[in-house]
């Protein structure tokens, strides 16, 4: 997507909206899926189609937890541990991953692929322990599941 | 006791999620007989109904409604609170995933009620698919021509348990950085962009066509009086059938956990429970018999919440449980106000030592204190809910977190069920995290 | 007005009444009580109850409130931490976990001493901790701006800062990023913060997160003197406080005049006090000798050398003044010229007109306004930063602002607000109906200078402004006290100034005037220049005698803002060379004039004839507006002007608030200055295949100047804008080019 039709498309969204910095969150999911995380270019996109200061994009954005201000990998495998998912086994399937993947949670392979992560709770509570890949859920999951999981990603186009 | 649905109803058998199934079941008939009601009128139902907000709180969305500035220059919003974020809560999900079409509906009789021409349903980020679901099920309802006129913007969240409170989800929907506002003034007077605003919780919604269908006063009868319909239980942790369950108000922990969930799994012995997410003060096996309702939960020194039920075995350190908890809510924390953002980082450092088997009896009376000091003081209610279940466990477990002193270890010696349970910000991150020394 | 309700609340056992809504933190004042607050500030706009160090008992609720947040009701009673120890518990908590990570390095910290986290914890806080951890670190301190360093270990997350960047002046560009305990305030990336009015919020911070670079490690609070004064750097003349040490100026601040400037200051007049400490300045008296260059003399020399010119000149003397002179000063020189020497001639600073003394406001009328009109050429924050608030102020209130100029809501050419001001006045003017209808409308005129003022009052008077209590009218002039120069200069004496020719001498006086090309255009005519300059690069070279100037830092006297109102500017520090009143008493002595060297009593003299016998010391802290002149003349309409023809786009030169003799010599403020560059419409870039960052050629006439495209949304088509210091000679046609 050119900066062009990324700007076009966040104007559009904006018109939703009576006032146009509420298109912000949906502007940064966008910008996100077109660099995979919001560097500084990403930011100042969203701040030149919305009228609004680079400064404030990266002040909203480091609010909240799903948007990346550092790079990810091509695949990102998140771990709920929160509390449901901790009772169930969450630590073990933490560490499944972990050994699968060669790293330790909140990293990214050396070949970057694949970035894991333990967030908070993903809403999975009745399935658990949750795994959220590449923002679809997989319920339950366990340690056994993991390398075919693993697997899956490093097959993925 | 069996389940009774309302907003679920017919999800078993049918896919909801498409508009003519929906239809078949009556879907829509609803908002058909509001339509031909006065705007008073549906109110009032809902008020007779008594239907109590199903986010946490319980205020009755009736009385809510009465609230909304009248006359007042701005338009009048609805806002559908879609950002489940409560650990233990996965209700809104099921309802949003599979009876899509009761939530609009639901949205265009509210809207409806209370004149408004516009509604904001703030999704949960993480909810991708639920929020597919609902974006397929909009836009059916628009090609039906079902909307009258009435405007329904779905806004994804991205990742801030915060937003779940209501005046914080405000914020982000306006495209700030989700923190709370002050109170007064209230949303019903000054909420989205400073304009009369009702906001309710999806569940709450969801029950709406239920109401108009039956009648307040019908509605009023199902489960107790004081709070009358269902709620969608979300039951997990140590349970044998863990998952959501839509019940009568009213039917006790114990037909929850053991009669529909079928009891501790693996025939562990029941330690604990937390009745209403992760926030709420956790109850002990004694109280099993508490009927869950909000009365109830609260005159049993804890709250019914999110109907979020956990159940906890005989294998949880309830040290380890508390901190677990803890690094929660300072993750959360979003910083605005002191006692939140100092006394939940502070509560996680006294807890990390406790576990460690460095803590003194200093350390416990401190943390005694730090609760203390905490509570009732923040802006909002999130640091209060960091306090709740510390102070709760505490309470109810005190031989378990005095051992930990004694015994200057964890009893469990390494065999809890939550042992080592690495939480978000012990990790290298893509924001940088708070690091706690052992 | 109606008169507004009175209520009673009680707070710890006393009753007070006040008006109902009155804030609760300003009605326990009202009751002789104190409510500690840290990131409660109502000009920052409504109370965020972030901080929770104003919580107080109320009765009827059960969990201690945040004061900050509640208004006055009647009958409300209120407990704070004097007679409540639930309340005290709850601040004395707050300030424990303000302390919990706070680094407590005191010692070593600008703010100690003047520090309101030391206070309140000395006054309300635990006196000693039970915090046993390692506190969170950042790294520190970040230079956040040249100007302004960041320590984010001291931080306790008021949000004053980020809350003045995104609520008051509006730049948006400090902000807070992360959430939680790793919350922080930052600029983005590596950018400096670069808004105009950035350093108030050092002065906001309650601790010492953020201060000052020129002041670190200077000075201990009980080792200083603050002198209240009044900033001389522009036409708005907010009122400081000028902090001094060993008889040197190391800080300005603020002083809250209400009606001027509501404790704001633009960064110029916060940042540019060291240059009179440059390497250039002038100390001694020069004389041009032939062939050697300049030589010093002795200050009996040089008060000899310049009686030997005037007498030379006699009538044949023109004076250039600045604006930047004191009324004082300006009524000195106009004393021993026009009197002592029958020399009339002068070339004023700018055009001022009396008839907007009919339409008098303060300038917080603007945050009142409904409807506010800014007409011309230039943008009001280069000129008066501060009206520039007042404005934003009042568009957060409601009001409607609209801009007819070239970079304005309304784009208009370069030129064009005279015939601007005859729309507006025209009676199918739907803009002038609506102005001539309202209740608190404004109108502003923002550039070009010359007869500006009596333009803008001609519409204003037209459009009946003038009978309207809360409507009226503003000139913004080119210099700090031109108007104050003028009268000053006028109310001498009533002789007729011809031009002289061939021009004598040649009276340069203070550095604005020396850097304007018209006046060095007369000295190249004149057989003999004075100047009396601050600084080496200025007259220096072209002068035969130069003698010292002074800052308005080290000045005593008046000057007359944009409002006309008159304030007092008090000596600082004494200056490295006799101030200009001094020997201008005493050269006037040799001509028989009689002159004090005493700012009092020159003043009394002028008062007589300008401002009805004002007593100097009745000039109060923080001085009083007079009252709307009755009678004023009312000036026509302005003819139109005929527009200029030509091809190429229109050259819009602008002065940057961020320039002039004083800001040249600040280091600090280099980051400031108006970058290299061409500022261009999108449409006339796209016709020219410019982007933004393109390196182009800017030519007219044979002349180019090389600088770097940037689009500018809000420029009119047809027009290009420069900084005046980038222009170099280019004329009002240009042709702009890919270099």
């Amino acid at each position: 997507m050119s900066t062009e039709a990324l700007v076009d498309q966040i104007r559009a969204i904006a018109e939703q909206y009576p006032e146009r910095e509420s298109a912000i969150m949906p502007a940064l999911h966008i910008a996100q899926e077109r660099y995979g995380w919001l560097p500084p270019e990403a930011l100042c996109e969203v701040a030149d189609a919305l009228e609004l200061t680079p400064a404030y994009c990266k002040a909203v954005a480091s609010f909240y937890d799903m948007y990346h201000l550092r790079p990810t990998g091509r695949h990102l495998v998140e771990v709920c541990t929160n509390v449901a998912c901790a009772l169930v086994g969450a630590q073990q399937v933490v560490e499944a991953f972990e050994a699968e993947l060669g790293l330790r949670a909140g990293e990214t392979t050396e070949d970057g692929e694949v970035t894991l992560r333990a967030v908070e709770c993903a809403g999975g509570c009745g399935y658990a322990p949750v795994v959220v890949v590449d923002h679809r859920y997989r319920e339950p999951v366990r340690p056994e599941n993991v390398p075919a999981i693993v697997e899956g990603l490093r097959r993925a186009p | 006791m069996p389940l009774r649905e309302l907003v679920l109803e017919g999800a078993g058998e049918r896919d909801l999620t498409k508009l003519g199934e929906y239809r078949e079941v009556g879907g829509y008939a609803a908002l058909e007989r509001a339509l031909g009601m006065d705007p008073g009128k549906v109110i009032e139902e809902i008020t007779v109904g008594t239907l109590r907000g199903r986010g946490g709180a319980g205020f009755p969305m009736g009385r809510k409604a009465s609230l909304i500035a009248k006359g007042s220059p701005n338009p009048t919003y609805l806002v559908v609170n879609a950002d489940e974020s409560e650990p233990g809560a996965f209700k809104d999900r099921q309802i949003m995933g599979t009876v899509p079409h009761r939530l609009i509906e639901g949205c265009l009789i509210t809207a409806h009620g209370i004149e408004s021409r516009s509604v904001f349903i703030y999704i949960r980020g993480e909810y991708l698919h639920e929020f597919e679901v609902m974006r397929a099920a909009l836009e059916e309802t628009r090609g039906a021509d079902l909307l009258g006129g009435i405007t329904i913007v779905l806004h994804r969240g991205a990742g801030a348990y915060i937003c779940g409170e209501e005046t914080a989800l405000l914020e982000s929907l306006e495209g700030k950085r989700g923190q709370p506002r002050t109170r007064p003034p209230y949303p019903p007077i000054t909420g989205l962009y400073a304009s009369p605003t009702q906001i309710n919780n999806v569940q709450t919604i969801a029950t709406v066509p239920k109401i108009i269908e039956l009648g307040g006063a019908e509605f009023a009868k199902i489960g107790p009086q004081n709070s009358p319909g269902t709620a969608v239980f979300s039951l997990s942790g140590n349970v044998v059938r863990p998952g959501n369950y839509e019940l009568e108000l009213g039917t006790s922990l114990r037909e929850l956990i053991y009669d529909i969930g079928g009891g501790v799994a693996g025939g562990r012995e029941l330690k604990a429970i937390i009745p209403g997410g992760s926030s709420v003060p956790v109850l002990t096996p004694e109280q099993l018999d508490t009927p869950l309702d909000f009365d109830s939960i609260a005159a049993a020194g804890s709250f019914l919440g999110s109907a979020a039920v956990m159940v906890i075995d005989d294998r949880c350190c309830m040290v380890q449980l508390a901190l677990r908890v803890s690094k929660f809510y300072m993750h959360e924390s979003c910083g605005k106000c002191t006692p939140c953002r100092e006394g939940t980082r502070w509560l996680v450092q006294l807890l990390d030592r406790l576990e460690g088997g460095q803590g003194t009896q200093a350390d416990l009376d401190l943390l005694d204190s730090v609760c203390a000091r905490m509570l009732g003081r923040s802006l909002c209610a999130l640091g209060d809910f960091a306090v709740y279940p510390v102070s709760s466990y505490m309470e109810k477990y005190r031989d378990e977190f005095q051992a930990h002193v004694d015994e200057a270890g964890c009893p469990f010696g390494g065999e809890s069920s939550v042992e080592g349970i690495l939480a978000p910000v012990d990790q290298h991150s893509h924001h940088k995290t708070v690091e706690v020394p052992a | 007005m109606s008169t507004p309700e009175l209520v009673t609340v009680t707070i710890d056992d006393r009753a007070v009444q006040v008006p109902k809504g009155t804030g609760l933190v300003e009605t326990a004042l009202a009751a002789g009580v104190e409510i500690p607050v840290f990131c409660y500030e109502p000009r920052l706009g409504p109370a965020v109850g972030a901080c929770r160090m104003c919580l107080v008992e109320v009765e009827g609720m059960p969990k201690l409130q945040a004061g900050c947040t509640l208004t006055a009701q009647d009958g409300m009673t209120v407990r704070t931490a004097q007679t409540s120890a639930k309340a005290a518990d709850g601040q004395n908590a707050t300030l424990e976990f303000l302390l919990v990570n706070h680094p407590l390095d005191c010692p070593v910290c600008d703010k100690g001493g003047e520090c309101p986290l030391q206070d309140l914890t000395f006054r309300y806080g635990p006196g000693r901790t039970r915090m046993t951890f390692p506190k969170l670190t950042f790294d520190k301190p970040i230079p956040i701006s040249p100007t302004i360093a960041l320590d984010r270990e001291r931080c306790i997350l008021c949000y004053r800062c980020t809350r003045f960047s995104e609520g008051v002046s509006e730049d948006g560009e400090l902000v807070t990023v992360n959430r939680g305990a790793q919350s922080m305030i930052a600029t983005f990336e590596d950018e400096p913060y670069r808004g105009r009015f950035s350093g108030n919020v050092i002065e906001l911070c309650p601790v010492g997160a953020l201060t000052s670079t020129q002041y670190r490690f200077l000075a201990r609070p009980w080792e200083i003197q603050n002198v209240p004064s009044v900033c001389g750097l522009c036409p708005v003349g907010c009122n400081i406080d000028v902090t001094t040490r060993e008889g040197k100026v190391k800080r300005v601040l603020s002083r809250n005049h209400p009606e001027v400037d509501e404790g704001w200051l633009c960064d110029k007049g916060r940042f540019a006090f060291s240059h009179p400490h440059a390497r250039d300045r002038i100390t001694e008296p020069l004389r041009r000798v032939r062939r050697r260059g300049f030589e010093e003399l002795s200050w009996d020399d040089a008060v000899d050398e310049a009686e030997r010119m005037l007498r030379a000149a006699g009538t044949r003397i023109v004076t250039a003044l600045s604006g930047s002179e004191t009324i004082e000063q300006a009524y000195a020189l106009g004393k021993l010229l026009r009197q002592g020497l029958g020399a009339h001639a002068a070339v004023l600073p700018e055009e001022t007109s009396t008839a907007l003394d009919a339409l008098r406001l303060p300038l917080s009328a603007i945050r009142d306004a409904e409807l506010v009109v800014v007409v011309g050429d230039q943008p009001v924050e280069e000129r008066a930063p501060v009206v520039d608030l007042w404005l934003r102020a009042a568009r957060r209130r409601g009001a409607e602002i609209v801009t007819i100029g070239p970079t304005g809501s309304i784009q208009t050419p370069p030129g064009s607000a005279p015939q601007v001001c005859r729309d507006l006045a025209a009676e199918n003017n739907e803009l002038g109906r609506r102005l001539r209808g309202g209740q608190r409308s404004i109108v502003i005129w923002s550039g070009p200078d010359g007869r500006g003022g009596e333009h803008i009052a001609a519409l204003a008077h037209a459009l009946g402004l003038a009978d309207v209590a809360g409507s009226g009218a503003f000139y913004l002039p080119d210099t700090p006290n031109g108007r104050g120069v003028a009268d000053a200069w006028s109310a001498v004496a009533d002789g007729e100034p011809a031009d002289p020719e061939p021009i004598a001498l040649l009276i340069v006086s203070g550095d604005e005037a020396a850097a304007n090309p018209g006046v060095r255009a007369l000295a190249e005519r004149a057989e003999m220049v004075l100047a009396i300059t601050m600084f080496q690069g200025l007259a220096v070279g072209w002068a035969d005698l130069v003698l010292p100037g002074t800052s308005y830092l080290e000045r005593d006297g008046t000057y007359m803002n944009l409002e006309g109102r008159v304030q007092r500017l008090r000596r600082t520090v004494i200056p490295p060379a006799p101030d200009e009143l001094a020997w201008l008493a005493k050269l006037a002595g040799r001509f028989g004039v009689e002159l004090s060297p005493h700012p009092s009593l020159v003043f009394e003299d002028v008062s007589a004839r300008l401002f009805g016998g004002l007593a100097f010391a009745d000039i109060a802290a923080t001085a009083a507006l007079p009252t709307r002149a009755k009678a004023a003349p009312r000036p026509p309409l302005p003819e139109p002007e005929p527009q200029l023809g030509g091809d190429g786009l229109r050259l819009l030169r602008y002065r940057s608030l961020f320039s002039g003799a004083a800001v040249e010599r600040v280091a600090e403020l280099q980051f400031q200055r108006p970058a290299r560059e061409v500022e261009i419409s999108p449409e006339d870039a796209a016709a020219k295949g410019i982007a933004s960052g393109n390196e182009v050629a800017v030519r007219h006439n044979g002349t180019s100047v090389a600088l770097r495209a940037t689009l500018n949304r809000r420029l009119a088509p047809g027009v290009v804008r420069i900084a005046d210091e980038h222009a170099g000679d280019l004329g009002a046609r240009v042709e702009v080019g890919r270099a």
